[in-house]
């Protein structure tokens, strides 16, 4: 795409997703309408737009959560023919939700440990009994684990059961199990949702990092229009299931029809 | 005090895997082990053996089939004595139809069998949820006891359906004691017990719990949800057809189709409500609690409340306080004795201490 | 020709004793969210209650009254004792926590009334009538009549007064009911007690047509099938569920009993439902829900 007006990573000509005129109505409800965009890869991609526009909508198109009416989508130079929550999960894509979508039984280790589930190689009846190559894989997992739990600063919930936790917590915990699979391409439904000025701080730091340290193409749904322009690449703004703008944040700031869905227009 | 940890430190990950942490808790199940294996044949009276231990024992494997399939997996279940049927029969025509098979490859097949039929009947789970669920498990139970009194060939044409075990051995040791069926149980559901302990911190058992706390979330994870299901209703239905496979040959001796009606499968699942959905020591506690509740009720009704309650409504009584002890169980302690076995363990940690 | 006709139609009215267990079910459903496995036993409960009053001398609309009174208690106490404590709880907590019900209301009522079988005359001639060369019990048709009567009446409660307006708000979203100041509480006690009433009724038929006794409380088996065909949250479900499942296990029994074995009864609505459910997850009338997240 075009619009994009950073100077491009080299190596990153194609674009590691690709939504390619999507659309998806819900029993005549119209979510989404032939929307196209695309992520490059290593960069941080932010979906905006009023509450009802169909961000989330589309987050689940994306990892097969939903199935588009129409439309597709290319993800790493691939369009599968149905994508599965499952399948897309094996190509690399890892994601939370808006409502924290924890296993609220477990511990916070045993949620982290669950997202590495497709790396896991020894199969039940090995692990059960107890062979010395399952036992050194579990040791390799739990390593991975506690990375990612020391990376968040939450190594000391380890074992408190993710219900008991509070909610900002739970969103690392999220977060963590989600780059427990280390993933490509992180989806993030507001990850900051309901926080206060520190707490976005810190996971703002966290998406930075990500990005950075394990070169995390990161595409995220956030309301705060301060944290968006701050931390992103680039910009997509929707407004009743339609692509209204996209691009880099300061062009999408004074763009026109971005600040008419936002503060109304201007007459 | 009694439960320290102090100077006790997980130095591996190894360490931290252990079912048993705490050298205390290793002692303690040492000692529990040695006197169930040796203590207990020795002193306990047949009475007790056959009629309490025995029926215990096979309950709390039952229990444990149908906690692994709904306290771990989600996958509720109204059919557990359907497995067990089906194990039960299942070791019984193998035991009759293969000449010299061993009585343990008898049960581990009847298992078998009912693992097989726990998929048959789990594949409703692909596609339907929650308690809609109970449909599926409900034509288990009715169909398998139909088929079982219907057709012939599975009792061996026995004009009723009953089928007699033939006496246990087991290497050329005659077990057809009291002692010696407590003991073949006994070892049954230690190993089986300990292979259980092994799946739920496997990362079978934290892919049963994801799909049991959230499934779509499960899925986007890339947990295989049909397949992991489907085990969980393979692997608990083995448990029970195990559990059924004993309950006909190390029990009773003699069963019908009847004797796994849906009676026996609310049996198993009050135990399970009792003792502690999604554990694995609620299931003993739990089983203690079904078997020796009508023993003590029964007693009670024959020396303090002789001339208050006639005999026969001993049995409604015990249908009451049964139906109150399920809700008060849902109501107050809804994960069972195992939680308050939980909460005496926190305190024996830092006894005299209070936390 | 009709010979079909005759079981099919045999089937279909036995059916409308279905639809009647099933109707109780949807109500409470409907309104909490419990999917109650004591109807059955709340049947079981009013029948040997009405009729161990007939037999010691009450007349038949005291016995009524009186049942009907005890049926209002018993419902309340239901709320009372045991949901009001279970609230937010999980779906299957409270079906378990019916079956505890379930377990207690047999206990009584066999305890107060013995476990031995009564026989219960309503006063209704069941005798054969010929209808267009078809042979129908008039008995069976006099149940459906009741049935018919009973769903009418429960319709304009729902449609016609403030009470069912109310009982709509608390089915379609509870949260936003409370908001408006519908109170909870009450409603639910109002469809406990139009269930027992239900149940009362479907007692009294049942037990005319089978005799009181213990094998009343399974009837709960017979309705699941019909709701999940029918779907959980729908009278007109309940019904047609019902139906379905009369005729289709009336016309098995006949048809297929032969082949495989009889006594399929049990098993078959079952496997019916499970088919039903394969083709439409959320029973015919049932609307699916979309998940989010």
């Amino acid at each position: 795409m075009s619009t994009v007006a950073r100077p491009l990573a080299p190596g990153a000509d194609v674009p590691l997703l690709a939504v390619d005129g999507i659309s998806l109505s819900f029993g005549g409800v119209k979510a989404v309408t032939d929307i196209s965009f695309a992520v490059r890869s290593g960069e941080i991609c932010s979906l905006i737009g009023p509450n009802g526009a169909g961000k989330s909508s589309l987050l689940n198109v994306i990892n097969g959560v939903y199935r588009p009416q129409r439309g597709r989508v290319v993800y790493d130079g691939v369009a599968a023919a149905r994508i599965t929550p499952r399948r897309a999960a094996r190509s690399g894509i890892a994601r939370t939700f808006q409502n924290v979508a924890l296993f609220k039984g477990m511990s916070v280790l045993d949620n982290v440990l669950t997202g590495r589930n497709l790396q896991v190689r020894a199969g039940w009846f090995r692990q059960v009994l107890g062979l010395r190559a399952a036992r050194e894989e579990a040791d390799g997992h739990r390593r991975k684990a506690e990375e990612i739990l020391a990376f968040l600063h939450i190594q000391a919930y380890r074992d408190t059961p993710v219900g008991k936790l509070p909610y900002g917590l739970q969103k690392r915990v999220e977060l963590a199990r989600a780059l427990a699979a280390e993933p490509r391409l992180l989806l993030l439904d507001e990850p900051m949702a309901g926080m206060n000025l520190e707490e976005k701080m810190d996971m703002s730091c966290f998406i930075l990092d990500i990005n950075r340290d394990f070169g995390t193409t990161v595409v995220l749904i956030e309301h705060d229009l301060g944290v968006v322009m701050d931390i992103s690449d680039h910009v997509v703004v929707l407004d009743y299931g339609r692509k209204i703008a996209d691009g880099a944040p300061a062009e999408v700031r004074d763009n026109p029809d971005v600040i008419a869905a936002y503060i109304g227009s201007a007459h | 005090m009694f439960l320290s940890e102090t100077g006790q430190f997980s130095t591996r990950y190894a360490d931290d895997r252990r079912v048993f942490r705490l050298r205390q808790a290793r002692l303690g199940i040492v000692a529990l082990l040695a006197f169930a294996y040796l203590a207990v044949p020795l002193w306990a009276s047949d009475y007790w053996l056959s009629a309490i231990l025995i029926p215990f024992l096979v309950l709390s494997l039952a229990g444990l089939g149908l906690n692994l399939l709904t306290g771990y997996a989600g996958q509720l279940s109204l059919g557990t004595a359907a497995f067990m049927a089906v194990g039960a029969f299942a070791a019984y025509n193998f035991q009759l139809r293969v000449e010299g098979l061993p009585f343990l490859a008898s049960f581990l097949l009847g298992g078998l069998v009912a693992a097989a039929a726990g998929v048959v009947f789990g594949l409703p789970s692909l596609r339907i949820k929650g308690f809609y669920l109970i449909v599926s498990t409900l034509a288990a139970q009715f169909l398998v006891e139909w088929a079982l009194t219907k057709f012939g060939w599975f009792s061996n044409f026995n004009p009723s359906g009953v089928i007699t075990a033939p006496p246990l051995s087991v290497l050329g040791v005659d077990l057809s004691s009291p002692a010696g069926r407590y003991l073949l149980t006994l070892a049954v559901v230690t190993v089986l017990f300990v292979v259980a302990v092994r799946i739920v911190r496997s990362d079978l058992g934290r892919s049963w719990m994801a799909v049991r706390d959230m499934d779509t979330a499960a899925a986007v994870i890339g947990i295989p949800v049909a397949r992991t299901k489907l085990l969980a209703f393979a692997i608990g239905a083995f448990y029970c057809g195990v559990a059924g496979s004993l309950w006909a040959f190390a029990y009773l001796g003699t069963v019908e189709p009847h004797g796994f009606d849906l009676n026996r499968s609310f049996q198993v699942l009050f135990i399970v409500i009792i003792g502690g959905l999604g554990s694995i020591l609620g299931n003993f506690l739990g089983a203690a609690f079904i078997v020796l509740l009508p023993l003590l009720l029964s007693n009670l009704g024959g020396s303090l409340l002789s001339g208050v309650i006639a005999p026969g409504d001993t049995e409604n009584l015990q249908k009451i306080l049964f139906g109150v002890l399920i809700i008060l169980f849902l109501i107050r302690e809804p994960e069972g004795l195992a939680s308050l076995w939980r909460g005496l363990r926190a305190r024996a940690r830092v006894w005299p201490l209070r936390d | 020709m009709d010979f079909f006709l005759e079981v099919l139609i045999g089937g279909l009215l036995a059916g409308v004793m279905y639809s009647m267990v099933a109707i109780g079910f949807v109500l409470i459903f409907k309104a909490s969210g419990v999917f109650n496995f004591a109807q059955g036993s709340m049947v079981l409960f009013a029948a040997l209650t009405f009729v161990s009053l007939l037999e010691r001398g009450f007349a038949f609309w005291s016995a009524f009254a009186a049942t009907l009174a005890s049926m209002l208690v018993l419902a309340w106490a239901i709320e009372r004792g045991v949901l009001r404590h279970l609230v937010n709880r999980p779906p299957i907590t409270l079906f378990m926590a019916t079956l505890g019900v379930s377990f207690i209301i047999e206990g009584l009522a066999q305890l107060l009334w013995g476990a031995q079988v009564h026989g219960l005359d309503l006063g209704i001639k069941d005798e054969p009538l010929e209808l267009g060369g078809v042979l129908l019990s008039s008995f069976d048709l006099f149940a459906a009549g009741t049935a018919a009567a009973l769903v009418l009446a429960l319709s304009l409660l729902f449609s016609r007064t403030r009470i069912g307006l109310s009982l709509r708000a608390v089915a379609d979203d509870p949260l936003a009911a409370l908001a408006v100041g519908v109170r909870l509480q009450r409603i639910w006690g109002v469809v406990w007690a139009v269930a027992g009433f239900v149940s009362l009724i479907a007692g009294l038929l049942w037990g005319a047509r089978l005799g009181v006794q213990f094998s009343l409380s399974l009837v709960v088996l017979k309705a699941l099938p019909v709701l999940i065909i029918g779907g959980f949250s729908s009278i007109g479900g309940a019904i047609v569920g019902g139906l379905i499942v009369g005729a289709s296990e009336k016309l098995a029994e006949v048809y297929i009993g032969p082949l495989i074995g009889d006594g399929l009864e049990n098993w078959f609505p079952y496997v019916l439902a499970l088919l039903f459910l394969l083709v439409r997850p959320a029973g015919l009338f049932g609307e699916r829900a979309i998940e989010r997240v």
